[in-house]
């Protein structure tokens, strides 16, 4: 791996940290503020690609394995692999590969710009969203025994907040190939 | 960034880092193989003897414990409503002894030590040639020295919104934080690599 590429992992898993410290922020559109680090996962895969994004997202999980305090609300330390939402948190591996991948496919200067949007937005619901969803449910389902259904239905009141910040991070991710393009077809 | 580490000489943090991610890692299958209460209980009872037994202010102890108590404690109460006092005994208990075996381990490895762990781990990976082992404490490091100033970035871009009479939203600070962070790259690589540091 490059010098560049490792700086630029460790770099958004700085900003994913980050957006968990800050205060939650407003979109515009609705009043209620939203915590930030999940739309980090799906900016990693966005920006970053699959490969990068998902070694970002994992060094952000190893910080949090060793102990320090980087998850929102400042939730840290082994202890947080016990909780029966572990799977919102695993589930960003696959979020951010999956987001990366489908992301590179609308990469470069190629295509017009709402189209490029459109397709980032997609990558993010995708993969941020129903991905994520697939694991924190499942592991909500069987790893806490609560059963497909109940867990559907107690994390389906998230799900409108998600999706609205897959459309942030597809418009971010498209302001960002345009001022500062990382995101290759097959990086 | 403070970890969660407590400094101390009990017999938790004198067992090598190794051992007790091995020995979590057996605990963790065994609860999650038995469904009797009693010997479920009798581990959350053990494990809680643990965790409050290594010398940390009892304020210290709970405080990191409260987010994820409440997620267990929600779930325990979707299972009392839905699936009976049996069911939500076992996955309440059990989740809170695991919860309480990890805080320990947690509470008793410095990250140094973590990472050493780590990075022998990785060393199979690193004669396959899929990765560098050293490369995760470098990471590592870069991301505790870089979190604080890309806060102070993100407070910055949003003081010069207001300068402007403009109302801060995810969609106009967002981008502009990360292509100034991300734009940092190419020079943070470059004194990595002047310096030799992953010796290539």
């Amino acid at each position: 791996m490059k010098t560049r590429d490792l700086v630029l992992i460790a770099l958004f898993a700085a900003i994913i940290v980050a957006l968990g410290a800050v205060p939650p922020i407003t979109l515009g559109f609705i009043p209620v503020p939203i915590t930030a680090q999940s739309l980090g996962v799906m900016l990693a895969g966005v920006v970053l690609g699959a490969k990068r994004g998902v070694l970002a997202v994992a060094l952000v999980i190893l910080l949090v394995a060793i102990g320090l305090p980087v998850l929102s609300g400042g939730r840290g330390g082994l202890g947080v692999f016990a909780g029966p939402t572990v799977g919102f948190l695993l589930g960003w591996l696959p979020a951010a590969y999956v987001t990366g991948r489908i992301a590179e496919g609308f990469a470069g200067y190629t295509f017009a710009a709402t189209k490029q949007t459109l397709g980032f937005i997609a990558a993010a619901a995708i993969g941020g969203v129903l991905v994520l969803y697939l694991f924190g449910i499942g592991y909500l389902a069987f790893g806490a025994g609560l059963g497909l259904e109940k867990a559907f239905y107690g994390s389906m009141a998230f799900i409108p907040g998600d999706l609205i910040k897959a459309v942030v991070a597809g418009l971010a991710g498209r302001a960002v190939m345009v001022g500062y393009p990382i995101l290759h077809r097959s990086a | 960034m403070r970890s969660l580490y407590h400094d101390g000489r009990t017999v938790m943090h004198r067992l090598p880092a190794g051992a007790k991610l091995a020995g979590l890692m057996v605990v963790a299958v065994l609860l999650f193989l038995t469904r009797s209460i009693p010997l479920l209980a009798f581990a959350m009872l053990a494990t809680g003897t643990i965790y409050l037994g290594l010398g940390q202010p009892l304020r210290v102890a709970i405080r990191p414990l409260v987010p994820i108590l409440a997620t267990i404690l929600a779930v325990v109460g979707l299972h009392l409503l839905f699936n009976g006092v049996e069911e939500a005994s076992v996955t309440g208990l059990r989740l809170t002894a695991l919860m309480l075996l990890a805080a320990s381990v947690t509470a008793t490895t410095s990250i140094s030590d973590f990472i050493a762990v780590i990075s022998q781990a990785a060393m199979p990976l690193e004669r396959l040639g899929l990765l560098k082992a050293a490369d995760i404490g470098l990471a590592v490091g870069l991301v505790v020295r870089f979190v604080p100033e890309i806060i102070t970035r993100y407070d910055a871009i949003r003081e010069a919104h207001r300068a402007r009479g403009l109302t801060p939203k995810a969609g106009t600070v967002i981008a502009p934080l990360i292509i100034a962070t991300l734009k940092d790259a190419d020079s943070i690589a470059a004194a990595i690599d002047a310096r030799g540091i992953r010796g290539q």
